[in-house]
């Protein structure tokens, strides 16, 4: 069992092999960044420059959207990064401008009120995100709808938005220039802590969450904790949008914004931003809650219209919004500057460690006759294993070992139970009976802890998120190295930059050893099928596993692909010391790879034994075969 | 007393149930938790009061507040229409939170219109069925509460009797267990969607003339703010229950209405409470059968 600190102490490379990760290429100046750069320094300076420019209470409209701005990036790590909806975010911007005022009146010093209503509102925000914790579907956001209007009756009654007490801004902040650059530097403070969150696990485990939420224990992620995180994280952001609110306004009306169709807006905001994009968000921001003041009056009504229509249109036809048409743009511009970009021509299966993989493994290729089981213990052993779903046995008492070193395979019919095994065995499904692993009793440790204790396992139909970069992949799949807590991961507090570094290393390690490096920062969802399945293999042997259980990885690939994925099963066993447990239709490479094979059908073992005894079973060639089907030529790939 | 209080409990969960029912044949037979119906409803029901008041564009007839109330039907259920046709078909292989927040848009622009360019203020509710009121068991009723109760209660039945004793509610079911297999089948699927969006809209319509009567003004999200207690009630009853819905938006209503005496908030707040520990400690709801959206 590696230790729980493995990645603060361990330098030695899990992986034998190129003792160094591949060179980086440092990034200069790139003529065909110039054109997103010229517009990013004009922006800048006409956003410093504002204050000279406008009129005071033009400016206070700019600030109010800059509020705005911030609770509409807080939505998003709801929204945009965990999949989760909130319709109560101008609610919870209202629990933290009241907050705020409350506290500010009793005269506690701004960042300390600031923090409070940080607190309060990401104790509200998680409260009603709470049955997260149960719900993989959208029931949670009726929640918040409900607490929308819960709040707003709860200030109608209590009082708390009259405008008798005030927030006690300190003498040296009360121009409204101050005020302009203070919301500034929030509105930027926030942006960035975004960006952070993106590189640390929690950001990574919300993307998890979002696209492949069930399968998200895998990589030793705890599904419902993760969106509680989220939740409390988002409302911790929101809170500090409204006290920057209650700071702006001194003390609250009764017409503020914090209402139903605010809170509609916000979303609105945030899908014709673009989820993907900041910048875009907070552009959405100033369109919709600072133009309609500066527009000439007749214009506001149909701004906001025209702006919902946005959101309806962008769900349609441009979901990733305004930063969505800035990328595109900046693409664009980039390439009429400096001439097209040349894509990296993704190898579709690299060759080196293939030849490499050919080179250790060609000793071995000769005929076996050590085909069997090898004299040590087991690594992981099934004792009447039963899974029932329903009525339906998926798995009825089965029996199976695997040891130390070996390359176990397991066949059968499609519904024979191989995949639910994995399952079982990965904490995804109900068990009764005994899984043991290394001695220890795994059908009681929660799912999210299998990773840490050297399962690592792939699936069927892709477990990654296609949405994010091979390198982003390989390091969610890492989840369980990366032991510091969420909050000082996103501040960037010591320990956790290290940790970081170390799997990034790691993850660069893996990418080389298959071949995969120059793809780190291509999207998994733009490779070739064939490849993405050897980035699942990749980010499975990032984890650091002993053993891996790899389902079908052959499914969907090339006969050439999948003949070089034996030599690759050979290659993580002899060069890697791990252990394997393989899902295969292909009976080639099982008969090739295997020291021994299982064989299931509608739940129950049939048979075992080596490869050739196996695929000789009469019973076998009956069901995974078919009746009257020629025995298989052994090696015939 | 206590009598007369769970019956006009019973009522406003009545009005509550009218809604519900749209959601519900919504979300069993698309996967889609609409959370643009009472807007929907609430915007037809917007447009009979303006031909009520300053009669119809061009041709100058004033409907009667009856009118209006047929008005609110059929706008509503073409808003369906148009909304399945042209925004939640073209999404149909989309996330579901995609759908979600699609049908919020729809909510939001249909408010935004409402508020901007029919009426800045608040509309007066005509009363779409007389302004009698009746006392059962103790308990004033006035006729749009009546309505509401009966309206939900023939709603109900003939939903029942369409699901389960018609071709179309047999495709219905089969859509809802699984639309793939479905259309393989050889159901007309998008058929099936139509069905439930049309039949949605137009209910909501009703309950847009039925629940702005009781309130006596209609404004923008009024219909919204009536939607989020039957949804509340959907969730409690079961999303995908139609008999569980009704049931839990009754439940709701009683509950709101014996709450009441104690302030806005305390309805509010104990909805709250019921609709969070509902989702956490039976996510399908009481009478509902799956979790999974």
């Amino acid at each position: 069992m590696p230790s729980e600190d493995a990645v603060g102490t361990a330098t030695a490379p899990v992986v034998p092999g190129p003792g160094a990760g591949p060179a980086r290429h440092r990034p200069r100046v790139e003529l065909r960044s110039l054109p997103g750069l010229t517009a990013g320094v004009i922006a800048l300076v006409v956003v410093l420059a504002a204050p000279a420019l406008l009129p005071g209470f033009k400016l206070d409209y700019l600030e109010t959207a800059i509020s705005f701005a911030v609770a509409a990036l807080s939505l998003n790590l709801l929204v945009g990064q965990t999949g989760q909806l909130s319709i109560a975010h101008a609610a919870f911007l209202g629990v933290g401008s009241v907050v705020a005022v409350e506290l500010g009146s009793r005269g506690l010093a701004w960042p300390l009120v600031f923090l409070g209503a940080m607190l309060a509102t990401a104790v509200a925000v998680a409260v009603v995100g709470v049955p997260s914790l149960r719900i993989r579907g959208l029931q949670v956001a009726i929640g918040t709808l409900v607490f929308q209007a819960f709040a707003i009756d709860l200030a109608n009654s209590t009082g708390v938005l009259a405008a008798t007490r005030s927030f006690n801004r300190p003498g040296y902040l009360q121009s409204s220039g101050h005020i302009y650059y203070l919301s500034l530097a929030v509105l930027a403070l926030v942006a960035f802590l975004l960006r952070r969150t993106r590189t640390t696990r929690a950001g990574r485990s919300f993307v998890a969450v979002r696209d492949v939420e069930a399968r998200a224990a895998a990589f030793g992620i705890n599904a419902g904790r993760t969106k509680l995180l989220a939740y409390a994280l988002s409302g911790a952001l929101v809170g500090l949008g409204g006290a920057l609110f209650a700071f702006q306004q001194n003390s609250l009306g009764s017409a503020v914004p914090f209402g139903l169709q605010p809170s509609l807006l916000l979303i609105a905001v945030v899908v014709v931003g673009g989820a993907r994009s900041s910048a875009g968000i907070v552009i959405a921001s100033f369109f919709i809650y600072a133009l309609p003041s500066l527009a000439p009056s007749g214009l506001s009504k149909y701004i906001q219209v025209v702006f919902a229509l946005f959101l309806i249109l962008a769900v349609l036809f441009q979901p990733e919004g305004i930063g969505g048409v800035l990328k595109d743009l900046d693409r664009r511009l980039g390439d009429l500057v400096a001439g097209e970009r040349e894509r990296p021509n993704p190898r579709p299966m690299p060759t080196d460690p293939v030849e490499k993989a050919h080179s250790a493994t060609a000793l071995r290729q000769v005929p076996r006759p050590l085909a069997g089981r090898l004299p040590v213990p087991a690594l992981l052993s099934a004792r009447d294993v039963t899974v029932q779903y329903g009525g339906v046995q998926a798995l009825q008492q089965l029996n199976l070992e695997v040891r130390r070193g070996e390359i176990v395979g397991l066949i059968g019919a499609n519904g024979a139970g191989k995949s639910t095994f994995f399952n079982a065995v990965s904490g995804l499904a109900p068990v009764r009976g005994s899984i043991r692993y290394r001695d220890r009793e795994l059908t009681t440790a929660p799912p999210a802890s299998r990773s840490g204790a050297g399962l690592v396992r792939t699936f069927q139909d892709m477990g990654l998120v296609r949405a994010d970069t091979v390198r982003e992949n390989l390091l969610l799949s890492q989840g369980w190295l990366a032991r510091y807590p969420a909050a000082a991961g996103i501040l960037g507090l010591a320990g956790t930059l290290p940790t970081e570094k170390e799997l990034r290393r790691r993850a660069d390690m893996a990418l080389d050893l298959f071949g995969l490096d120059h793809l780190a920062e291509e999207r998994l969802g733009d490779l070739p099928y064939g490849t993405m399945r050897i980035v699942e293999i990749a980010a499975a042997v990032a984890a650091g596993p002993d053993m891996l259980l790899l389902d079908e990885a052959s499914a969907g690939l090339t006969p050439e692909e999948a003949n070089q994925l034996g030599y690759r099963f050979n290659a993580l066993r002899d060069e890697l010391s791990l252990t394997l447990v393989i899902i295969e239709h292909h009976v080639p490479l099982i008969a090739r790879v295997c020291d021994y094979c299982y064989c299931l059908e509608s739940g129950r073992l049939i048979a075992e034994g080596t490869p050739a005894e196996v695929v000789a079973e009469p019973d076998v060639i009956e069901s995974f075969l078919g009746a009257g089907s020629l025995k298989p030529a052994r090696g015939s790939a | 007393m206590i009598g007369s209080e769970i019956v006009t409990g019973l009522t406003i969960g009545a009005g509550y149930s009218l809604l519900a029912v749209g959601v519900v044949l919504v979300y069993t037979s698309t996967r889609v938790l609409s959370l643009a119906l009472g807007e929907m409803g609430a915007f037809g029901f917007y447009l009979g009061v303006k031909f009520n008041l300053h009669g119809v564009p061009l041709l100058g007839w004033h409907l009667s507040a009856f009118e209006a109330g047929i008005t609110a039907i059929l706008v509503g259920a073409l808003l369906g229409l148009l909304v399945e046709r042209f925004i939640m078909r073209p999404l149909t292989a989309r996330p579901g939170i995609d759908k979600l927040i699609v049908t919020l848009g729809v909510a939001l622009v249909l408010a935004l219109v409402e508020l901007n360019f029919i009426s800045f203020d608040p509309y007066p509710a005509p009363p779409f069925l007389g302004s009698g009121h009746f006392v059962l068991l103790g308990a004033t009723l006035t006729t749009s509460r009546i309505a509401e109760l009966v309206a939900a209660a023939a709603a109900a039945v003939v939903l029942y009797l369409i699901l389960n004793r018609t071709k179309l509610g047999l495709a219905t079911r089969a859509t809802t267990s699984d639309p793939t297999v479905a259309r393989l089948l050889g159901v007309k699927v998008n058929n099936v969607y139509r069905f439930a969006w049309v039949t949605a809209g137009g209910l909501a319509g009703l309950a847009g003339a039925l629940v702005s009567n009781t309130n006596g003004v209609l404004l923008p999200f009024s219909l919204t703010t009536a939607l989020l207690s039957s949804l509340a009630g959907a969730v409690v009853g079961g999303l995908d229950s139609l008999g569980g819905a009704i049931a839990g938006c009754l439940l709701l209503g009683v509950v709101q209405n014996l709450a009441q005496p104690y302030g806005i908030a305390y309805e509010s707040g104990i909805t709250l409470v019921i609709v969070l520990v509902v989702l956490l400690v039976r996510p399908q709801g009481v009478f509902g059968r799956s979790s999974a959206f």
